[in-house]
């Protein structure tokens, strides 16, 4: 047995070690934890790990195989995400134990703290002693078995799975219930107690999801949309959108749910135009290509392996569960001809999605669907997902009708639930956890993968700072245009702020603190090269378009994301409608298109003078309306409008 | 018609208002479908498929004739290049537009008629031929007043449509409905019929008649194989075989027949010998492959479905007959170099000759023009009038051309195409414009909403029904069957609508279909990509502009991200109770106001709901047997009702003081418009009221106040300035109303600082209140049950709403909603609502411009 001392050596060598020592099958002793975080992070092997005293956050996070014993308490998140493998702790576990364990067993001899095995998707968390308020607070699957008294609000929100309490019962959480338990589930407890060699005499009373929030009462009536136009462009108050909203609403009693972003119009890049003309200079030379510098490096600025990007920009993240597997193939196969990056969004990763991608951004989310060390290890960038622009302080949602049972599997949930991932991560309460969770990320990585941290926009002034301070490699900054598979409209159109005034406030936020090394990419509405280099000039590092990238891919705009039935095969999990999505074809036609926004970003940087697009400053922008202006303070010249269209006529 | 349209009684009844027709050419948001480009003559063919949908069968009619005078022959016969080209192709199959086509003029087509038009001009102008390309020209010229004299040499009008094409496909009635269309609606063509150019009039006595002459004489001949032996008697060619068939003739052929080419006039030939006594086999010889044959596909399919065997890569190289035996001598071919044309030529392969024996040859392999009177004047160029494609005009100014005669073999659309083309240069010849501006086909749309039915992504495409051969085949019974009506429908409904207007302001069909090109051009086309990039530099409207309103639409509420806590709004709870007054309790900050003009039956309804959801109203009259707390509203010398639980007073010509009885154990309010808050506020707090209704709206004791005009935000901002000024903020509670709709502009008020919002036009189109050009009208087709979960349900919605927002802000309760949590994201918004512009300079109010 190998022993490794943390009074002398470093968490972050340690891991390192205990890696070796797991590939090479030794069993370990950690000396002197003194409850340091992250011990035992991000091993991958079957070897036995002793650790002797007590841990702090996160021990045995972000594992699968390993057998730990620890002599004492732990902190948060012991066993967080762990896969297989167990972890016996002999004193007691602070908050949010076996939090998304996927099959690992969780014994903790002692009490637990609050909110228990929150978002597990399967195995066994025990408590010998009580468990605080919360326990099995929106899991997935597996089994939470108390020996004590179960705290208040047992269950709340869960999905699936079972908690066995044989203490007292606290109040009932929202949407759990009491129900009978069979003989065998009994044996099974005792089966596992027996094998931990837990002495236990008494019953369980057995708690399950009550079913009453999981599918929405009432089918909302399916609209194809109104042209938007007669929503908002009129200017009439009581218009045809409001009307139809109205009406629905009051057959459903509750807000209205379609894709795409916000719909109506909003200050915009396209409100900013560069202040020399260059359209004359477009399309004079051929080569353009040539003379124009586009690689971009970015996440090296902690020392992790950059993301290569032969041009600023990126394939926004879209999960698999919204989108078809099919549709995210097509995205992955164009990213890698374009020499840019993919994004996994939230439904974790696809061995086929991992092949196609050259680089892939890996995405985790609060409720950790499809999160698992294997792909962190995989992956060329980690992500934080806080909140996107589409619809930020509110969780991913999938209608019933694309939770298939294999986007369940992956992401580790029941089947046919109308599926709204929480969005609060349950370890991240606020900046100070969030640095904690980071760094767990680097530890199970080896520190080799930039992680960075999406942000929706809203009070990006000072969440912006908070990134920079939480040392994120870079940052997604979604603006309100941004779009999703599904979400209520009101949220859509109404949360959030534009893209341009987000990018407006990161900029002037990372100045007031000095924190201009820490990349921006800017995303939400972003279209084509032109949009690309206005963003690049007003202060972001690269940009990541989504929805164009679906439509160059074969999207028709119709809003319809959230049904399940897309007409084309992108947005669904029906078979017979994703096989008609020809994958080759819309990979070229994605490729293309990023190929089109290569060409844009190349002639417009070249025409204004330059040999690379991130030389381009806000020196070269006017505002053209009032808003821009306002929002931007560039100089507001709305005579360039006339400029272009007198140019327009006299071509 | 059962189809699956949205049936249950709820949304049946959203009828909202149709966009007027407008004339797209000046409409910014008209981007053409591709199927629309993809038609020769600009079809508009979304609309009618629109209409189809919407059963509206008249306007579908008027799309489909609008720019083709051969509609019920092109429901047929087209060769639809619209189909190929329909984005749906990708997915699961086009839309049968051509069916489609066909339903409609089998409804209407025969006794629809379009009005007739007048001759206003004192020019005529003379064609020669008949055919689809003359005709367009001849309805096209009579539209603009000319007088149109037509020579046809046969002895009725239709060319190729009638001479070319079996009645199997296309039923001599059909072609006499579309004829009895175009002469009805233009009198002012005059048909010669059996007239031939050089025969019976020259081109110099109708040069001498009229003012300009049009020759679309057709490619009337078959072209010879060019092979040893075939002047073989039993060797014929297509269209002169199809010629005799379709006049009527019914020969007995030999059991074997053999048809060479891959055209449409192949397909024709084949299908008809088949039909022919005696026939019992009948083989297609193909010098190409089963990917280059250039006969539309369903064709071939049917063809094959009719037992044809097509033989690919095969050419004939001579006619052998001997011992009254005949056989056609053919070799394999493979695909060599492309020719001109871009085609791979096929080559032959050495030693692969063969002969396949048959009794009759016919050769469909190209066609011609002829015409020695033509020919004697040096204006025709090898088998083709010499014709110049940007004037239309032969090498005689006064003469022009058009059609497969000038240019080749072709289709009926592309005829009618040549047909429009001409007769918009020899309109401009006759009006005197020696260089007039570019024909263009143009694109027009009658903007039709699209389709409502919930299964449009799911229908397959539906062929028509297929009958093949028939019980007696030479009397050529129509191949396919027409849609029914469910099935057209149906079909109609699986249209993408290409050419309406996305939901999304920032993906418009425009921004889309750049996309799509930018998606499908390669880098190396320059031209094409610097095209694309100066489209796309044009800057887009303002979408603020100076007329622009203050909305509750352009104030966003800020997420809660790192900064704040973040709520899970799916699941942790949020209160939306509060009070007026500490007085009347409301289970959601929204109760009904300006809804004293609700007919018995709304009324009633609202009553319920109102007990039901735990709120309240504010009404001149309390509603029928409702437990829900009355707020009176009444004017100073107004009686009390003892039923309300307080009273709030409305001056209707603005506010002056005046006597006020504060009644016992009752809440009392007063209405204040922006105009009276100066007074009105002040007083309030002098004289104790609890509340003040801020009334946005055109004043709410009238009818439907929020009907009246754009809501006046600005009284929620100036009530909040007067009363913080003061230092009395917490001393009155403040109802907002006018132009609320839903829970997002609750929480906006709210978070200006209102406690609660008063809905009337919002609840009264929740009871069934639609809007029209007259206001709102109510119609007796609700249970009063009905209406009262359909209040009910609002109210949910607009509670549900309203904590969704205060999550999403990290708040748990609607009430700690706060100005900070909010943003406007145009400057007339952030005046009236007196709230910072999202992303401005910090703390920078866009202040009133008084």
């Amino acid at each position: 047995m190998a022993k490794i001392d943390l009074s002398v050596t470093p968490v972050r060598d340690a891991n390192e070690l205990l890696r070796q020592f797991g590939a090479e099958g030794v069993d370990v002793e950690v000396l002197n934890p003194d409850a340091r975080h992250h011990i035992g992070v991000g091993l991958t092997h079957p070897i036995n790990v002793h650790i002797r005293g007590s841990a702090g956050y996160f021990c045995a996070g972000l594992t699968d195989g390993p057998r730990f014993t620890v002599d004492n308490n732990v902190g948060w998140g012991v066993g967080d995400n762990m896969l297989n493998g167990s972890i016996v702790v002999n004193g007691n576990a602070s908050a949010i134990p076996g939090v998304a364990i996927r099959g690992a067993e969780i014994v903790v001899k002692g009490n637990i703290g609050s909110r228990a095995g929150q978002v597990m998707k399967a195995g066994t968390l025990l408590a010998c002693g009580n468990a605080n308020f919360m326990a099995g607070y929106m899991m997935y699957g597996g089994r939470l078995i108390i020996l004590g008294h179960s705290g208040e609000k047992v269950g709340q929100d869960m999905t699936g799975g079972n908690i066995y309490v044989a203490g007292k019962l606290g109040e009932m959480g929202t949407d759990a219930m009491l129900t009978d338990l069979p003989a065998n589930e009994r044996d099974e407890i005792l089966a596992f107690l027996d094998k931990y060699q837990i002495p236990f005499k008494g019953s369980f009373q057995k708690i399950v999801n009550a079913g009453k929030k999981l599918r929405y009462p009432k089918t909302e009536p399916r609209r194809r949309a109104i042209p938007f136009f007669e929503s908002f462009a009129d200017n009439a108050y009581w218009n045809a959108k409001v009307q139809e909203d109205i009406h629905v609403k009051s057959q459903i009693g509750r807000y209205r749910i379609r894709g795409y972003g916000a719909a109506r119009p909003l200050p915009h890049i396209s409100d900013i135009a560069f202040k020399k003309d260059i359209l004359p200079a477009i399309g004079t030379d051929p080569d353009v290509l040539s003379k124009v510098k586009m690689d971009t490096e970015i996440g090296g600025r902690s020392g992790a392996n950059p993301l290569k990007l032969s041009m600023p920009v990126m394939i926004a993240p879209m999960s698999y569960g919204a989108l078809s597997k099919s549709a995210k193939l097509a995205l992955a196969i164009a990213s890698r001809l374009s020499g840019i990056s993919e994004n996994t969004g939230e439904g974790g990763m696809s061995k086929e999605q991992r092949q196609e991608a050259g680089q892939l951004i890996y995405q985790c989310l609060a409720g950790r669907l499809g999160w698992n060390i294997h792909d962190m290890q995989q992956a060329n960038g980690l992500e934080i997902y806080i909140s996107q622009g589409a619809k930020p302080g509110l969780g991913g949602q999938l209608m019933a009708k694309k939770v298939t049972p294999e986007i369940a599997r992956i992401r580790g949930i029941p089947a046919g639930i109308d599926l709204r991932s929480p969005s609060r991560h349950p370890d991240v309460l606020g900046a100070d956890d969030l640095v904690i969770k980071v760094e767990e990320f680097r530890e199970a990585t080896g520190y080799r993968i930039p992680v960075s941290v999406k942000l929706g926009a809203g009070r990006v002034r000072d969440d912006i700072k908070i990134a920079w301070k939480d040392g994120f490699d870079f940052v997604e900054l979604d603006g309100m245009q941004g779009s999703t598979g599904a979400a209520g409209n009101e949220v859509l159109e109404f949360v959030g702020i534009p893209t341009l005034s987000a990018i407006q406030e990161a900029r002037d936020a990372l100045s007031e603190v000095g924190g201009l090394d820490m990349p921006i990419v800017l995303m939400g509405g972003i279209k084509d090269g032109i949009d690309a280099v206005k963003a690049l000039a007003l202060g972001a590092h690269a940009v990541a378009l989504g929805t164009s990238a679906i439509i160059a891919g074969g999207c028709i705009a119709c809003l319809q994301c959230h049904v399940g039935t897309c007409v084309t095969g992108i947005a669904t999990q029906d078979p017979e409608h994703e096989k008609r999505y020809n994958v080759p074809v819309e990979a070229q036609n994605i490729h293309r298109f990023l190929e089109s926004v290569r060409w844009q970003i190349a002639a417009i940087t070249h025409a204004l003078g330059y040999s690379d697009p991130h030389q381009v400053s806000r020196d070269d922008l006017v505002a053209l309306t009032p808003e821009a202006a306002a929002i931007t303070r560039l100089p507001y010249h709305p005579e360039y409008r006339e400029r272009a269209q007198d140019l327009r006529k006299a071509s | 018609m059962s189809t699956n349209v949205i049936t249950v009684y709820d949304i049946n009844r959203v009828r909202p208002p149709k966009a007027p027709a407008r004339d797209d050419t000046q409409d910014p948001h008209f981007v053409p479908a591709p199927c629309q480009v993809a038609c020769p003559v600009g079809t508009d063919a979304p609309s009618y498929i629109g209409y189809i949908w919407e059963e509206k069968f008249a306007e579908a009619f008027e799309a489909i004739t609008a720019t083709n005078p051969f509609s019920s022959i092109c429901g047929r016969v087209c060769d639809a290049p619209c189909e190929p080209a329909c984005r749906r192709t990708e997915s699961d199959g086009p839309l049968a537009i051509r069916n489609l086509k066909r339903y409609v003029m089998d409804k209407l087509g025969k006794d629809h008629h379009l009005p007739p038009v007048q001759v206003t001009r004192k020019e005529s102008v003379g064609i020669v031929g008949a055919g689809p390309a003359g005709l367009t020209a001849a309805q096209d010229l009579a539209e603009a007043g000319f007088e149109v004299h037509v020579y046809e040499m046969m002895d009725k009008p239709g060319g190729m449509m009638v001479w070319g094409i079996p009645g199997f496909r296309l039923p001599p009635g059909i072609i006499e409905e579309d004829m009895q269309r175009l002469f009805n609606h233009c009198p002012g063509i005059k048909l010669h019929c059996g007239v031939a150019l050089g025969k019976d009039v020259t081109l110099e006595d109708l040069k001498k008649k009229h003012a300009a002459v049009l020759l679309t004489i057709g490619s009337w001949w078959g072209k010879p194989m060019g092979i040893k032996g075939e002047n073989n008697p039993n060797v014929v060619d297509g269209v002169g075989f199809l010629r005799r068939i379709n006049a009527g003739e019914r020969p007995t052929l030999p059991e074997k027949v053999i048809v060479v080419g891959g055209g449409d006039v192949a397909m024709d030939a084949c299908r008809a010998a088949l039909r022919m006594p005696g026939v019992k086999e009948v083989k297609v010889v193909y010098r190409r492959g089963p990917k280059e044959i250039p006969a539309r596909k369903e064709e071939l399919h049917q063809a094959i479905a009719e037992n044809i065997e097509v033989i690919y890569n095969t050419q004939p190289v001579e006619v052998v007959s001997a011992g009254g035996k005949m056989a056609l001598r053919c070799v394999e071919t493979r695909l060599g170099a492309p020719g001109p044309d871009g085609r791979r030529k096929p080559e032959t392969v050495p030693g692969s000759e063969r002969d396949l024996d048959c009794g009759m040859v016919i050769m469909a392999v190209g066609q011609k023009a002829e015409s020695a009177e033509l020919d004697g004047k040096g204006l025709m160029a090898g088998d083709r009038i010499k014709t110049d494609w940007n004037s239309m005009r032969t090498d005689d100014p006064q003469v022009f051309a058009a059609g497969d005669g000038a240019f080749g073999g072709s289709t009926i659309v592309m005829a009618m195409m040549h047909g429009h083309r001409a007769a918009h240069y020899v309109k401009s010849h006759l009006d005197g414009i020696s260089d007039p501006l570019p024909y263009r086909t143009p694109y027009r749309t009658r903007r039709v909403p699209a389709a409502q039915d919930i299964n449009w992504e799911i229908f397959p495409r539906r062929d028509q029904t297929f009958n093949g051969l028939g019980a007696n085949p030479s009397a050529f019974p129509e191949i396919e069957t027409t849609y029914d009506d469910k099935t057209a429908k149906e079909e109609a409904a699986r249209c993408y609508r290409c050419d309406a207007e996305t939901g999304s302001s920032d993906y418009s069909v425009k921004t889309r279909e750049d996309i799509f090109v930018m998606a499908r051009t390669p880098t190396t086309d320059v031209r094409t990509q610097s095209a694309i990039l100066q489209k796309r530099l044009a800057p887009k409207a303002n979408p603020f502009p100076e007329n622009h309103h203050a909305s509750f639409d352009d104030l966003v509420l800020l997420p809660a991200n790192l900064s704040r806590l973040v709520i899970d709004p799916y699941r942790d709870a949020c209160n939306t109770a509060t009070d007026i007054a500490g007085k009347v309790k409301l289970d959601i900050p929204v109760i009904a106001a300006g809804v004293d003009a609700l007919p018995t039956e709304a009324r009633a309804g609202l009553g319920m709901a109102l007990a039901n959801v735990g709120s309240a109203y504010l009404t001149r009259e309390p509603l029928p047997h409702s437990k829900a707390p009355w707020l009176q509203l009444l004017e100073p010398g107004g009686i009390p009702n003892a039923g309300a639980v307080g009273q709030v007073y409305v001056l209707p010509r603005g506010f002056q003081s005046f006597k006020i009885e504060k009644q016992p154990g009752m809440i009392t309010g007063l209405v204040a418009s922006s105009a009276d808050l100066e007074k009105a506020i002040p007083f309030a707090l002098e004289h104790g009221l609890e509340m003040m209704v801020l009334d946005g709206s055109s004043g709410i004791g009238g009818q439907w106040p929020e009907l009246g005009g754009y809501p006046d935000f600005s009284v929620l901002r100036d009530a909040m300035r007067i009363v913080r000024r003061m230092n009395r903020e917490e001393d009155i509670d403040f109802v907002y109303f006018g132009g609320v709709r839903s829970g997002t502009d609750v929480a906006k008020l709210i978070g200006l600082g209102a406690k609660a919002g008063a809905i009337g036009m919002t609840m009264a189109m929740a009871l069934g209140g639609e809007m029209g050009p007259g206001g709102l009208s109510f119609f007796g087709d609700r249970s009063p049950e009905e209406r009262s979960d359909a209040a009910a349900s609002i109210i949910s919605a607009m509670s549900a709403e309203a904590s969704i927002m205060a999550r999403c802000t990290g708040k748990t309760d609607v009430r700690n909603i706060e100005p900070e949590d909010l943003r406007a994201i145009t400057l007339a918004s952030s005046r009236a609502f007196g709230v910072p512009l999202a992303g401005a300079k910090r703390g920078s109010v866009i202040e009133a411009a008084e």
